[in-house]
């Protein structure tokens, strides 16, 4: 994936046809991340804190229903994608970049959950372990090429 | 304050206790798996801050488990966190006790 144009807020990225196809498997991960994952406090030490907690619960159930949708109508969209003789070319927005940006996160830190939330770099790969690194990784990759694309457009 | 604020945050942390009462810290955790650059756009687009100050949190995240990232009243701190976490950045709000 690379940055090929950047207009009025419009980035151009070109992917390969196998890139394409390894980002649309990835993307139909999302969601990973378990609903109670995260917690408004850690101390819970606030004035109430299960309203706190449902408000944020029910504020993450929202946001994970729109980025379905959103996600849904990317990949069943074949307008987004312009077929080139490189490949593809997926033209996005600054808003939609970041918005991508949070579904691969939920993507990696889901994947990292799974495999046990490991400190270090994970190296027991094996046939249970192995399609979760994958997902790891490249939701990793895919997020390095998109924050690249955000900042060389300044 | 417990944690060590940048230069940006000391205006905050200098107004009286009362216009700020009370108050509630939002904190980023360490979680090892998240890139140092992803962490640094999302403190850009939560906080609106520049990159410098974004890096600072960011590696006082990475660096010593933690950053507190804003002390803010009780409805703010809420905000805050619910926009950290859209990007599953593990965020928190305690009160400033």
């Amino acid at each position: 994936m690379k940055l090929t144009r950047v207009s009025k807020d419009q980035f151009s990225l070109q992917l390969g046809g196998r890139e394409k196809s390894l980002l649309l498997e990835l993307l139909r991960l999302y969601p990973r991340v378990p609903s109670n994952y995260l917690a408004v406090s850690k101390m819970r030490n606030l004035p109430d804190s299960n309203t706190s907690q449902k408000l944020l619960d029910d504020a993450l159930a929202e946001q994970r229903a729109d980025n379905k949708r959103q996600l849904q109508a990317l990949m069943d969209n074949p307008g987004r994608w312009s077929e080139n003789q490189s490949g593809f070319q997926l033209a996005l927005s600054a808003t939609e970049i970041d918005w991508l940006l949070q579904v691969l996160n939920d993507i990696r830190i889901g994947s990292w959950l799974i495999l046990g939330s490991p400190e270090e770099r994970f190296e027991v790969v094996n046939p249970e372990t192995a399609p979760h690194l994958w997902a790891m990784e490249t939701a990793g990759l895919f997020q390095m090429y998109l924050l690249h694309a955000l900042q060389s457009a300044g | 304050m417990p944690e060590l604020l940048p230069g940006l945050e000391q205006e905050a942390v200098d107004k009286p206790r009362s216009g700020l009462e009370p108050g509630y810290l939002v904190i980023c955790w360490n979680d090892p798996v998240n890139l140092m650059e992803f962490v640094t756009h999302v403190f850009q687009q939560v906080f609106g801050w520049p990159r410098p100050k974004a890096e600072f949190h960011m590696l006082q995240v990475h660096e010593q488990g933690k950053s507190v990232l804003i002390r803010e009243s009780l409805e703010k701190a809420e905000h805050y966190v619910h926009q950290l976490q859209k990007y599953s950045l593990h965020a928190t709000m305690e009160r400033d006790s």
